[in-house]
């Protein structure tokens, strides 16, 4: 399912831990932002890392570093810090997203359904995001007992962001 | 049992491949004085006076280098614009009551409750006159587009343009809108924007199975992506489409609102004919049609260009469509064989010359009809040349194709002395990059060609 040539951006939150990860990601789009998870063997992937993407402004941090792990307002916090309309995280190998006056924030769990620090109990999975205009259509991915399952969800921002480089 | 004498009318020292300035000249000023002098019955609702459309920024044949640009510039001016300004046909003189009696005869019928369509077709096929935007009106009733009895142009007109501009919403959507759509229709939307400030997304289900991923044969996503190739290589093409004509290339708003046209019909007509899609070459076809009618001095007209080519299009390629189609190459009806048929016949009228050409120096018709037939000739002459040669093609009874034989047939005849004396790489060369001709006299021995009875 997934081919090259569909997607344009890949927004990845880290832990790829070895390159041939990020090479197979790069055949699949060449627009790859990474962030550093703890167990990444890239030491130079940034921290966190905000691009715009239409009228989008997307965080990107791999979620270690926020205590306590994948709570809403610590998350808050760090999507304010950032300054960013959706807050991309992982770390929790869970699939969650939130909403909250700030902005959205989204865990796209893990796509290899690896173990996490925290549980045992991990189903692969991944987000589609189709960003057009002032809305956001969310493709949730999970694999769940070996079958792919879709799942979506809308967003719409209020407000136009004023264009600026990232 | 083919002719072994080269025939009389033939061997005629008219036949020369130098061509005859006059001619062409007389032509020119001739309708350019018609248009500015007499009150001529225009059937557009504007006096004939200049209305120089946006697209007349420059001639299009800047390239053309040989010495006879001269005159021929002044032809492609005279195309572009509508109005006198022929500085460079200053030096001619005189008048040929021809091209007046024509242009005068073309408006009439025109102008006519129901135009006669034989009537037209007979006058057409001598040739259109660049100025007033007969032409245009004449293609689009030669191709059937407007019905003969003008009472019912307007409706008709009316009902084609809302066609078109619907197939254009309906087939150049991008998937997420027509999801949205569909949301629309079927679930209530829930603003949920303003009611929960904060707190866990609500996760709906996917409607149909349509995400982006999706590899379903109906998936919307999927055509979408499998389209966006075809798209793509339309998009090469159109930019690629006349280089030397400002109408189509370069950064001005005018060549990229006309590229974009271009490249919209295209992508609609490969859209509704998934049999055929789109083949290269298209492009070349349709880039006539939008011009002419994209230059018609009538507002209206030209602002409604890209419906009205669009279902011109699709009627003139109707007779050509097998050419385009892989499959039929080698059946009856597909290229090799029409291309089969051109030798038949230049064997049929000059067996000299086939013997020579496809026994002697080998020069398969394959290496230099496929373009002339595949894209009606637009690619061996100016434009403005093609444009006169469209006139016939389209207006003869016997059919675009018949004629588009006789005329390839013609362009062999014509430079038949040079081929007989030439060898496969000299014959090839020649034919491949066609040297400019004087096209009434091509087109003169074209129609001889049909009334002389095959044996």
């Amino acid at each position: 399912m997934l081919v090259p040539g569909k997607i344009q951006h890949i927004i990845c939150t880290g832990n790829l831990c070895i390159k041939e990860v990020q090479d197979y990601l790069k055949t699949l789009c060449p627009d790859l932002h990474i962030t550093r998870g703890e167990y990444d063997e890239e030491t130079r992937y940034p921290e966190t890392k905000t691009l715009t993407i239409g009228q989008f402004k997307l965080g990107l941090c791999h979620g270690h570093q926020v205590i306590p792990w994948g709570d809403l307002d610590s998350l808050a916090m760090l999507q304010r810090q950032l300054d960013v309309d959706i807050l991309v995280t992982g770390h929790t190998h869970q699939f969650t997203a939130y909403k909250h006056e700030g902005g959205v924030v989204i865990n796209p769990g893990s796509a290899t359904g690896a173990y996490s620090s925290i549980t045992y109990d991990v189903n692969p999975s991944f987000v589609l995001m189709d960003i057009d205009g002032l809305r956001v259509v969310v493709y949730v991915y999970e694999l769940i007992d070996g079958e792919v399952k879709v799942d979506k969800i809308d967003f719409k921002k209020t407000t136009a962001t004023t264009h600026s480089a990232h | 049992m083919g002719k072994d004498r080269i025939p009389d009318w033939l061997n005629s020292s008219l036949w020369s491949t130098t061509p005859c300035a006059d001619d062409r000249l007389h032509r020119d000023s001739s309708s350019s004085a018609n248009t500015s002098s007499s009150a001529v019955p225009d059937l557009n609702a504007q006096p004939p006076a200049p209305v120089l459309p946006p697209a007349a920024a420059s001639s299009p044949q800047s390239t053309v280098t040989s010495p006879k640009s001269e005159f021929r510039d002044g032809v492609d001016k005279n195309s572009n614009d509508t109005s006198n300004d022929n500085d460079q046909n200053a030096s001619s003189s005189g008048v040929s009551p021809d091209d007046i009696s024509r242009q005068a005869q073309l408006l009439t019928e025109l102008s006519k409750k129901v135009v006669n369509l034989r009537e037209l077709r007979r006058i057409a096929s001598q040739g259109i006159p660049d100025g007033a935007g007969i032409r245009s009106t004449v293609w689009k009733l030669l191709l059937g587009y407007l019905p003969p009895d003008r009472v019912q142009w307007s409706s008709e007109l009316a009902k084609k343009r809302s066609e078109y501009k619907q197939f254009k919403q309906e087939l150049l959507m991008n998937p997420t809108e027509i999801t949205r759509k569909l949301e629309k229709s079927s679930v209530h939307e829930n603003d949920h924007s303003k009611s929960e400030s904060s707190g866990l997304l609500s996760r709906s289900q996917v409607t149909h199975g349509e995400h982006p991923l999706s590899l379903g044969e109906s998936s919307i996503w999927n055509q979408f992506f499998q389209d966006s190739e075809i798209i793509e290589q339309i998009d090469r093409d159109v930019r690629r489409t006349h280089p030397d004509m400002h109408f189509f290339s370069g950064d001005s708003q005018l060549a990229k609102s006309n590229r974009d046209a271009l490249k919209d019909i295209l992508i609609v007509f490969a859209k509704l004919n998934p049999g055929i899609r789109y083949v290269q070459g298209m492009n070349e076809i349709l880039a006539p049609l939008f011009y002419v009618f994209r230059n018609d001095p009538d507002e209206e007209m030209a602002a409604a260009a890209e419906a009205d080519s669009f279902f011109c299009f699709v009627e003139l390629l109707s007779g050509f469509r097998d050419h385009f189609c892989k499959q039929l190459d080698n059946s009856n009806v597909g290229i090799r064989a029409t291309i089969t048929r051109l030798s038949q016949f230049l064997k049929e009228h000059d067996e000299e010359l086939w013997r020579h050409l496809e026994i002697t120096t080998k020069v398969n018709p394959q290496f230099y009809a496929f373009r002339w037939i595949t894209l009606l000739l637009t690619q061996e002459f100016n434009f403005a040349d093609s444009l006169h040669i469209w006139d016939t093609l389209l207006s003869d009874p016997e059919g675009p194709l018949e004629t588009l034989l006789r005329v390839c047939c013609a362009m062999l005849i014509l430079v038949r002395r040079r081929l007989l004396a030439g060898d496969f790489t000299s014959n090839l060369k020649l034919l491949q990059n066609y040297p400019p001709s004087n096209i009434s006299h091509l087109l003169y021995v074209a129609n001889k060609l049909r009334s002389q009875a095959a044996s």
